[in-house]
């Protein structure tokens, strides 16, 4: 459904992503992993449309992106911001039914439906309870999960998320992964997000996407990252990996060395 | 309730009390005036109430809604609570303008000239705040807010040095005019303001839905297809000329643009297609009430209009925020 064909983008002089290829099929869960400023938010920004490749071309369901009306490409593709941001404090609710912004007519307001779907959003996030609470007075983790649910009110097919977990306790986070999951499981959307963590990027996802220097430095299986060998040749350190729940874990900081 | 009748509710709640206070303009003023009177066919009572009271009020209204109109827009596109139209300079463009005709004697000399050259300072001080600002494709919120402020303590230094140079007898007018007041309020200017108000007010009701969508940052907006650039250009287009024209046949009158959007955000706490038509409308009653305070208050004799639209705003300001917290 998504297709990324040698796609370069520069801040500047500064080359942010290097000639990117990539194809995701739909109902995958993909997460972007690698070091801070290795490209991971920019290239989940070329594929949401908000910025353009500087060379390249970024392709979702046949078509190139920039062949897209802005508003029918938005109906599609759901974006979470790194820090989303409300300038003026709203409700709750009001925030996460403005997700429904792509399919409104001009002049038109947001309905019982839009509503209903807004609501139905913000139970899925484990939000509920804060649908009539205003976004300065919520932490920065409910502001997240509320931001979450604004994206999923635009039901979207494709999912982009820069660095969802982190913000969240680790409790959410662990809930969040999973309903990364359920949601791609139910819906057979695509996820796609952005996490430096290593551990949580590659527990529930099918794939992970290593990125440095702005190019793709390895695209494999969740479940092979996290091997010891792995580790100390894309990133350079020492890990031991231990095994619970069925999935393997990064302990940093241990082996290696001792 | 849907909310488009919380809207219109808000909009009736708010309209009635502009005609109260419209009503209450018009009804008072140096010379008293009867209704009775003017009922009754008096030619004098009827003169004072169409050529002086009631373009003064409508006036009033224009203006008050054109800077309140320009405040809650600019703080959209700003994403800034304490942006207005006088921190992006464009009130300062055009007081810097009619400062300089002022000092080159031009003031006294071409009728209509102040409100010309007020408006064109107002208009290409936002195009100078806007490519001072310009960086690569884009605007930048913060460095729109820096060249503004940058801006203006230019036009403050042209200023200063144009009253030196001006003459003494000029200076009154011009004192006034830096004051802000309503003295000259006509038809014309209450047509001319029309003319640029309305249709600037309705491109911003058509992009309204676009425009609140900024309000959650430049990258989200347009990954939920809002096409930002253009919107933003609107947007800053609008907001500049109803500006211009406010000042122009204003003079400076602050806070109004600050104010007003604020108020309508802390009392219905809703996005940009609730707080600009409610600022309209709430920019217009401040503004009526502000210059009949400002000319009623001592006996022939006029107090600017700017020191009562900040007396009565900020109270009501201070209530509404406390109740908040």
């Amino acid at each position: 459904m998504l297709e990324v064909r040698g796609a370069s983008y520069q801040y500047g002089e500064q080359p942010a992503l290097r000639a990117i290829d990539l194809t995701v099929d739909a109902g995958q869960l993909v997460a972007v992993t690698g070091p801070n400023g290795s490209g991971k938010s920019t290239l989940l920004k070329l594929i949401a449309r908000v910025i353009a490749p500087s060379a390249g071309e970024v392709r979702f369901e046949e078509r190139a992106l920039a062949s897209w009306a802005p508003r029918e490409y938005a109906r599609r593709v759901g974006y979470l911001p790194q820090e989303p941001e409300s300038a003026f404090p709203m409700r709750a609710l009001d925030v996460v039914a403005s997700g429904r912004a792509p399919f409104l007519h001009r002049f038109a307001w947001e309905d019982d439906a839009d509503f209903a779907i807004a609501r139905e959003a913000l139970t899925t996030c484990d939000a509920a309870h804060l649908e009539g609470r205003y976004l300065d007075e919520m932490s920065g983790g409910e502001r997240k999960r509320v931001f979450l649910a604004r994206v999923l009110a635009g039901k979207p097919k494709l999912i982009l998320l820069d660095e969802p977990l982190a913000a969240l306790d680790i409790a959410h986070v662990q809930q969040f992964s999973r309903l990364m999951r359920e949601v791609v499981d139910a819906t057979g959307a695509t996820i796609l997000f952005a996490s430096h963590d290593l551990n949580w990027a590659s527990a529930f996802s099918d794939r992970v996407l290593v990125m440095r220097d702005g190019a793709l430095a390895a695209d494999l299986p969740s479940a092979d990252l996290m091997r010891a060998e792995v580790i100390r040749e894309l990133f350079g350190f020492d890990a031991a990996v231990v095994e619970s729940g069925g999935r393997r874990w990064l302990v940093p900081g241990v082996g290696g060395d001792e | 309730m849907g909310v488009e009748t919380r809207l219109s509710r808000a909009a009736l709640l708010l309209g009635a009390i502009l005609l109260i206070a419209l009503a209450l303009g018009v009804s008072f003023g140096a010379t008293p005036l009867s209704w009775s009177d003017i009922l009754r066919g008096d030619e004098t009572s009827r003169a004072i109430l169409m050529r002086i009271r009631l373009p003064r009020v409508v006036v009033a209204a224009l203006v008050g809604a054109a800077l309140a109109i320009a405040g809650a827009t600019f703080q959209t596109l700003l994403r800034n609570p304490l942006a207005d139209p006088f921190i992006l300079g464009v009130s300062g463009g055009a007081a810097c303008a009619a400062a300089l005709a002022t000092a080159f004697g031009l003031a006294q000399r071409v009728p209509g000239i102040v409100p010309a050259v007020a408006f064109a300072g107002a208009c290409l001080s936002t195009l100078a705040v806007f490519v001072l600002a310009r960086r690569r494709d884009h605007t930048d919120p913060t460095r729109l807010l820096l060249s503004g402020l940058v801006l203006n303590a230019f036009f403050s230094a042209i200023i200063l040095i144009s009253f030196s140079l001006s003459r003494q007898s000029d200076l009154t007018a011009a004192l006034r005019w830096m004051m802000g007041s309503l003295f000259a309020a006509s038809w014309t200017e209450a047509v001319i303001l029309g003319v640029l108000l309305v249709p600037a007010f309705a491109a911003l009701v058509w992009f309204a839905g676009d425009l609140r969508m900024l309000a959650f940052g430049e990258e989200d907006a347009r990954s939920r297809g809002v096409e930002v650039e253009r919107v933003k250009l609107v947007g800053f287009a609008c907001a500049s000329i109803v500006t211009g024209a406010a000042v122009a046949v204003s003079g400076i009158i602050g806070f109004v643009g600050l104010l007003v959007p604020h108020l309508i955000r802390l009392a219905w706490r809703r996005d940009f297609r609730f707080t600009l038509p409610l600022s309209a409308i709430g920019g217009a009653i401040l503004l009526v009430l502000a210059d009949l305070l400002s000319r009623s208050i001592v006996a022939n004799s006029e107090l600017p209009i700017g020191a009562f639209t900040a007396l009565l705003g900020v109270p009501f300001f201070i209530s509404l925020l406390r109740r908040a917290a």
